[in-house]
Order: structure tokens, then sequence, then C-alpha cells
């Protein structure tokens, strides 16, 4: 069983929507802990379910669309069924519902968020939210 | 009473939009119905100018639910530019992969998005008919479908290095060889994903008599049939020629190869849908109507050469004297694929060859055209190019499932609408039904169409005069 299991996901061609998964991709070649899982993905599907329930602890990591750019927010995340409607794709909540509903258990979790400033076709941060890159990997880092 | 007109529109929101109109007449019987897709593309046009290498990833961009068929029939129109045949450990490895695409999406199909329908009926509370209410009412069955689509997906990315859009089919072969790690993991979860598909078949086939009505409506008229056939008259997912066949089990035509497919083919476009339709040529349209994805590959073909597989396909075709009919069979027919495709891999995974480092043939363009067909899992797959003098695209042409489908859904629907809606009044079940029909083809758009048991739909039963007579939102 994975002590903390990190999911950064987004679509890294389409701007700072990239910023989870970026994250998730810069902490795969930092963190060396096997007992640390990371998961870049572009969108949270519904067989996530299955290793999200038997984390220790699960930390998402996404961009926002509302918010001041690069101002990095960090949350407690509950299990939410309501949210949680997929077909193919989902939310933390709705996963954690999924897990535990499904798989016995949901974890504790938390979602570091950061509003981005341009979701067009481009596979590069803008400055703000590269800075939240940086300040996002640190306090995962920190917080393992 | 006025003539007056039903509109549920959208029926999709992310995979594709779309929308139902169904026409009544003066006595509020259901005169017409029209499958709407309202969304362009462009693939074809925008792909132009590019290298013809970069055509498999630039077409798995198509779609974020079978990437893994865009890619494959895309190799293979490049295989046939470069006019090479691909190492066989190449063939067996893409066979895989497209194998494992087949387990997972049709496990979407089945488990996701029509379970709800099976599990807790069609007229339930649509803010319950979704896989959360599956997982209250059925938790084992809901857990099943997120496990078994689990097992194609990690298998797709254990091969291409990530589930969605992975890079590693390419132009002459794959990327890498396989290693024993990767084989030993993916024939690991084999027996499990197995289990799972032989009790969702055998619950389906018991549950499948209080469908009898669905059974008798949902798109259920004679058409031609089409899809792939190996050389031995088997199932074939990745290669083999084209046959088609009446529904009366008769073949029509046989032996179709990938670059002569134009000649059976014809494409037409309707003014009020951009997704083409495609007919059988030499009868024409609309004689010429055909049906490709699951159903029709279990009907065109002389056996499923798989022990599990093979024994349920031969109880499948005692449906039927002729053609399996009913489109609500393709439920039935997606679990026997799921089946027989556990099976191939594990036989595939088990050959000594698997490991051969040799996946790759190199080449520059030699033909100026190329075809690739394949079975992705709503049917044939056509992706047919023409390159310049320096490998530039110049002409693309695409046929998905879903357009081979077109004709048939839009009959579909109308029988359904026939057979449901009633001038008079609307409710939740009957519109259900209209869009289960559909559902039952799975088109790419059925991904949205089923967003939680809670669809973005709008449905206004007005006038002929515009007076708005009944209304339903969700």
């Amino acid at each position: 069983m994975l002590r903390v299991l990190i999911i950064g996901y987004g679509n890294p061609l389409r701007g700072d929507d990239g910023f989870g998964w970026q994250a998730a991709t810069r902490l795969q070649r930092l963190i060396a802990d096997p007992e640390v899982g990371v998961m870049a993905v572009q969108q949270l599907t519904p067989e996530l379910m299955e290793p999200v329930s038997r984390a220790g602890r699960v930390v998402f990591i996404d961009a926002a669309s509302a918010g001041e750019p690069g101002v990095l927010r960090e949350e407690i995340v509950a299990a939410d069924p309501e949210t949680g409607r997929f077909t193919h794709h989902s939310t933390p909540g709705g996963l954690l519902a999924g897990a535990a509903a499904l798989f016995g258990r949901a974890p504790e979790a938390t979602l570091y968020s950061a509003p981005g400033q341009d979701f067009g076709f481009a596979e590069r941060l803008t400055p703000s939210v590269e800075k939240a890159l940086g300040e996002v990997v640190a306090r995962v880092r920190a917080g393992l | 009473m006025p003539r007056q007109k039903i509109v549920i529109d959208p029926v999709t929101r992310i995979e594709g939009h779309s929308k139902i109109s169904i026409h009544l007449d003066d006595h509020g019987r259901v005169e017409e119905a029209f499958f709407h897709v309202t969304q362009f593309r462009g693939f074809e046009k925008f792909c132009e100018g590019r290298p013809f290498t970069e055509m498999p990833s630039l077409m798995a961009r198509i779609c974020g639910i079978c990437p893994v068929s865009h890619l494959i029939a895309s190799a293979k129109a490049c295989d046939a530019i470069l006019a090479v045949r691909i190492p066989p450990n190449a063939a067996r490895l893409r066979r895989i992969m497209n194998l494992a695409q087949i387990v997972q999406s049709h496990a979407l199909s089945f488990f996701h998005l029509s379970s709800p329908d099976f599990l807790l009926g069609m007229d339930s509370d649509p803010a319950k008919r979704n896989i959360f209410g599956v997982a209250e009412a059925h938790p084992g069955m809901a857990r099943d479908g997120v496990r078994l689509r689990q097992f194609g997906q990690q298998t797709i990315e254990r091969l291409g290095g990530k589930r969605v859009h992975p890079a590693w089919v390419v132009a002459g072969g794959v990327g890498e060889a396989l290693s024993a790690p990767t084989r030993d993991a993916i024939l690991a979860g084999i027996p499990d994903a197995m289990a799972i598909a032989m009790r969702t078949l055998d619950w389906f086939k018991n549950e499948m008599e209080r469908f009898r009505e669905e059974i008798r409506t949902f798109a259920n008229f004679p058409t031609l049939f089409m899809a792939l056939v190996a050389p031995d008259g088997g199932l074939d997912f990745y290669d083999g020629k084209l046959r088609f066949l009446d529904a009366g089990g008769h073949v029509v035509a046989d032996g179709i190869s990938a670059d002569t497919y134009a000649q059976n083919v014809g494409e037409m476009v309707h003014p009020w849908t951009y997704l083409k339709t495609t007919y059988y040529k030499p009868l024409g349209y609309p004689d010429g109507i055909y049906r490709v994805g699951p159903l029709a590959r279990l009907n065109v073909i002389d056996g499923c050469h798989m022990p599990r597989a093979g024994q349920e396909w031969a109880e499948f075709r005692e449906l039927d004297r002729g053609a399996v009919l009913s489109s609500f069979y393709y439920h039935y027919a997606r679990l026997i694929e799921i089946v027989f495709s556990l099976e191939s891999m594990e036989q595939l995974l088990g050959s000594p060859d698997v490991l051969d480092p040799n996946v790759r043939a190199h080449a520059s363009a030699n033909n100026s055209e190329g075809v690739g067909v394949s079975e992705a899992p709503r049917g044939t797959l056509v992706h047919h190019y023409k390159v310049d003098g320096d490998g530039l695209i110049t002409w693309a042409n695409l046929i998905i499932a879903t357009g081979h489908n077109n004709a048939a859904m839009n009959r579909g629907v109308l029988q359904v609408a026939r057979h449901f809606v009633h001038g008079s009044r609307l409710n939740e079940g009957m519109l259900n039904r209209v869009e289960a029909v559909i559902r039952a083809f799975d088109p790419c758009l059925s991904c949205s169409t089923h967003a939680g048991g809670r669809m973005a739909m709008d449905v206004e039963l007005r006038s002929s005069g515009g007076e708005l007579l009944d209304a339903l939102h969700r």
C-alpha cells in the first residue's frame, strides 16, 4: 500500500491547464520513495478509484479556472458523489466517493490548485502559473 | 391536431454534439425522426501538408476513448505508403494493444453508460440512473466495471507508456519491443478480467428476457452488415478482408481488400447532419444501408476461434435464423467480444516470439497512396491518405464506425420513437429509450449522452404554429 498517492491532472497542450500534469511529471523525477506513487494523467478516470482506495493519503494537483492566476490554493477534499456522475472522467470528490462505495475506503485527500491565465493551445505555462509550479512541488515534497 | 415536432437538444456535451428531432403528424403519431450531429471536426482537411509519418499521432487525437483504434488504422495506411510488410512481432504487439482497447472501451460502454438502464430500469429516476446508482444497488457490478476497464487501460499504458494517446504505434511497426516483466504483468491480470467478463455475460444472458420490448423495437430491422473477417473466417479486429452479409445471413460480397473499399462503400451527406452516411455501393442508398460494430462482426464471421468466445458465439447465433437483427443485441455482442479479446491476448502474449526485438520496418514513402482498415470497438475504421513526392499529405478520407452506422441509427430512432413516443404526452422513460437506441450502437457521442443519468437535455413539444404544448428539462 502506498503511503501517499499524488495525482496531477490536466491537459499539457492547453497552456495553464497543464499545471497539475506538469507538477506530477516533475515530482516523478524528484521522488524516489517507493511508498509514494505519482501519476500524471490528463483527466480523472473511474479506474483511479481503486488505487485511490488503497493509498494512505491522496494529493490531487490541478489547475483552476477562476481566481488570481498563479495563487496556489490548498484545500481538504471530501467524498462527494454529487460531483462524481462521470462517464469517463470525474472529480477528486467523486473519485473518493467512488472509492468508498466500491472499494470500501476513501482516504484523506488534499487538493492543490492554481488558477490559470491562459488555456489556449500552448505547451508552456504563463509566468505566474510557472511560479506556482515550483511552489506546489516544494510544498508537496515537504508534506511527504 | 396540428403537426408537431419534438426536439431533443443537445443529446451530448463533450465527445460529440447532437440532437434528435421527432416529427408528429396531424394525429400526433410519429411521422419522421432524425439524428443530427451538429459538430464539425475537420481532421481530413487540416492534416493536409503534414508529413505522413505524423498521421498516427495526429489522428489519435480524434478520440480520447478509442485513440488506439485510430493509431492502428492510421499506421496501417502509413505502412501501405511505406510499402513495407511490418515485422510479425510488430503486428502481434499492435494486435495486443488493439484488443486491450476493445476491452476498455466495451467495458466503458456496457458498465458505465448502459448498465444503469439494465440494472435500474429504463423508467427509473434519472437522478439515480448512473454509476453511483449502480454502486448503491449493485456494488459488485460497478466494481467489476471499474476493474475491467482498469485492466484494459493499464495494458495500453504498459505497452504504450500512457493510457490516452500513446505514441507507441508508428508507421512501420511499433516504437519499442515488449519486455518480459511487462508481458508477465499483463498476463497476470487476465484471469481476473476473464472472471468479470464471464460472470457479466452470464448475468446479461439471464436478464435479456426482461427487455423483450426493447429487443423487438431497438433498431430491429433488416440491413446489411459489414466487418473485417480473418482468412479462416474468424473474428479479427486488426486485419483481414471486408465482408458484407445480408439480413438473411447470406454473404453479399467477400474478400474485399482495404485498397478497394471505395468500390464497395459509397459516401453521402445529408443536409441535417455533419456526420456522413455510408452505404453498400452496388445496392445504392437506401437499399445498401448496413451496420458495423460488435453485432455486425458476430454476424458476418464463420466462427469465433477461441474456446470460450467460440461457445458463446454459437449460442448468440441461435438468436435468429439469419443475421441477428436487433440492435439491442449490440450489448450482448460486446460482452462476447470482451471474452474473445482476453482469450486472444493470452494466446498472443504466450507466443515464444512476443519478446522479439525486431518490431519496426524502416523505409521512405514508396507509394503515393495508402489505405488502413481495422476494427475499432464501434466498428470498421478506414483511413485513406494520399501524399506528394515529399511524403506530405495532400488528401485524406476517414470513415468512422459511427458514420457507417448513421443510416441505421436514424432508422432506429424512428422505430423507437414510433413505438414509445405519443404526441399527447412526454415522459422520461420514453425519451430515455430514444437515447438508449443510440447508446446501443455506442457511437462516440454516447460518452456524453448518458452523463451521469442527468444528460443536459431540453425537450419541447410544439404545435406547427410554435405553441409550446409540453416541455421537459433535465
